[in-house]
């Protein structure tokens, strides 16, 4: 599935993963969005995380359920967004960080000697708090950047798809199409965020990962994503980090809380299930006195 | 960590109990009911109805106030299924205000005359007693988050109903003298209306589930009774 590091950039650039097994770039990809497909499976096992010596997050153990939305909650510093991080290896990337525990993409490990990090994280996109389009480049080109980076040469009608269909699919195209040329940072915050998932989108993905992604919107802007993401997850498998515990109840099919005993102690996840039931019953107490906003 | 929302708990706290004061004063009514009852005393009788205002009253300002913390705090979880229960609980208070307004609007009905079966006299006394007695369990059921003493309204509410029954009996046996069958057609709405009464205690109980264990089951299913929880 992930490309190996020992290929060159320019091979492993050429193969990505479809539903239907591995495609290479060139081939033709359907510009209406297709209905449900069911995308892949990402589970931890027994996860910990550190920074240096110090642990940030122990012992995880949870599945993120393919076409299902996960919501990520707790107070900060309770490692939520490290374990987010973690999922397509961009943890890593913190001087002195480092993993412990296996992350398993439909039972591959993602953390396997000889795999690729690049190619994990094309599998696995990630969109951020502030909204980040390349500055200097045009919409049409930061949708388009990964395929450039990933996909080595293809053709220009092809791109023009891909790059149709990804905007389309983050409910942008119709307001974006005719100034395709335009900076990227000429649009406002939420349409920046929406062309952010058409970028991660554009290079076809398994899994979206959400690092608070609403967190600098409007709540207009915030609603359209939410409801972008609930059209989203019919492609692909997605996890959410939120400080908002009604966008987890709104916009989530599973909820996982994680919390820290005290300062200084790693963050632990104390329940995931379905959204419903933690926000109506859940079966711990911390998790009820955090989603009841008894403690922050 | 410091507890903090600590306005809403504390406006959470107050509204239930002022929802659950409403059980007493639906208590005072059925007292003052069944006084007027006893003693055909209809200006007691017109008391009653025109106190009910006080119970509507209570129901529509701590209702409202409910609907707003829904709107500004978003509770959910315990939080949630409590105010969701109270609102329930509002409207069987404001339900068994009206089972006494009922009953006493038909006071006057029964005239002056000595009642033409003092036995069903009686038995109504004893179905409104027992129903008291449920409506303060219900409270004491819902303020201590027992789900035992909610489950037990139901065995004391089928004491009321047979006790209906035997009242029902008493006003087929009472003859053809139409003045004694219209008595005692006054007499079974008003065993019906205390009879709905215990009805009403038995639904909170099931509230009072509901808020402890987040599963919401009718006690007993009238239509099925066999499928009950």
């Amino acid at each position: 599935m992930f490309g190996s590091q020992a290929k060159s950039e320019a091979e492993e650039g050429r193969t990505t993963m479809s539903p239907a097994g591995p495609v290479t770039a060139t081939s033709s990809q359907p510009v209406a969005a297709a209905s449900t497909r069911r995308a892949k499976t990402l589970e931890a096992k027994e996860v910990n995380l550190f920074y240096g010596d110090f642990q940030a997050v122990e012992g995880v153990n949870m599945t993120i359920e393919p076409n299902k939305v996960t919501a990520l909650i707790g107070s900060s510093g309770c490692g939520k967004t490290t374990f987010l991080r973690s999922l397509n290896r961009m943890h890593e990337l913190t001087p002195g960080a480092s993993v412990k525990g296996d992350i398993e993409l439909d039972g591959e490990d993602v953390y396997a000697s000889g795999v690729d990090p690049v190619a994990v994280r094309r599998l696995i996109g990630m969109v951020f708090q502030q909204p980040n389009p390349f500055p200097t480049m045009s919409i049409y080109d930061n949708v388009a950047a990964g395929l450039n980076f990933n996909a080595g040469r293809i053709a220009k009608s092809e791109k023009d798809e891909i790059v149709e269909r990804s905007l389309r699919g983050a409910h942008l195209w119709d307001e974006v199409k005719d100034r395709l040329d335009r900076p990227g940072m000429s649009l406002s915050g939420g349409q920046q965020q929406r062309l952010c998932i058409a970028r991660a989108t554009a290079v076809s993905p398994e899994v979206l990962l959400m690092d608070e992604p609403c967190s600098a919107l409007d709540p207009v802007a915030t609603l359209a994503i939410e409801d972008l993401i609930a059209e989203l997850k019919k492609e692909y498998t997605i996890a959410i980090v939120t400080h908002n515990m009604q966008q987890a109840a709104r916009a989530s099919d599973n909820t996982a809380f994680f919390n820290l005993e005290e300062s200084g102690k790693p963050g632990r996840l104390i329940e995931i299930g379905p959204t419903e039931q933690i926000f109506t019953k859940p079966t711990q107490k911390a998790t009820e006195d955090y989603v009841s906003g008894r403690f922050g | 960590m410091p507890e903090i929302r600590v306005g809403y708990q504390e406006e959470l706290r107050t509204l239930e109990a002022s929802a659950l004061g409403g059980l007493d004063l639906v208590s005072a009514a059925v007292t003052r009911t069944l006084e007027a009852v006893e003693h055909q005393d209809i200006e007691l009788a017109q008391i009653v109805v025109a106190d009910d205002d006080r119970i509507d009253g209570r129901y529509l300002e701590v209702h409202q106030a409910l609907i707003t913390l829904l709107a500004t705090q978003s509770p959910v979880a315990t939080d949630l299924r409590l105010i969701s229960a109270l609102l329930h609980v509002l409207k069987n208070i404001e339900r068994m205000g009206d089972q006494c307004v009922n009953i006493c609007k038909v006071v006057p009905m029964t005239g002056h005359e000595p009642p033409a079966d003092e036995e069903m006299v009686k038995l109504i006394l004893t179905m409104g007693v027992h129903a008291k007695s449920l409506i303060m369990q219900a409270k004491h059921a819902f303020e201590e988050r027992n789900v035992e003493m909610a489950r037990d309204l139901v065995e004391r509410d089928d004491v009321i109903d047979e006790l209906n029954r035997e009242c029902f009996q008493l006003a087929l046996a009472i003859g053809d003298d139409a003045d004694k069958r219209e008595w005692a057609m006054t007499m079974l709405l008003t065993a019906r209306a205390i009879e709905r009464i215990g009805d009403n205690c038995v639904d909170i109980g099931e509230q009072v589930a509901f808020v402890v264990t987040g599963l919401f089951r009718e006690f007993e299913d009238a239509s099925h009774p066999s499928a009950s929880a």
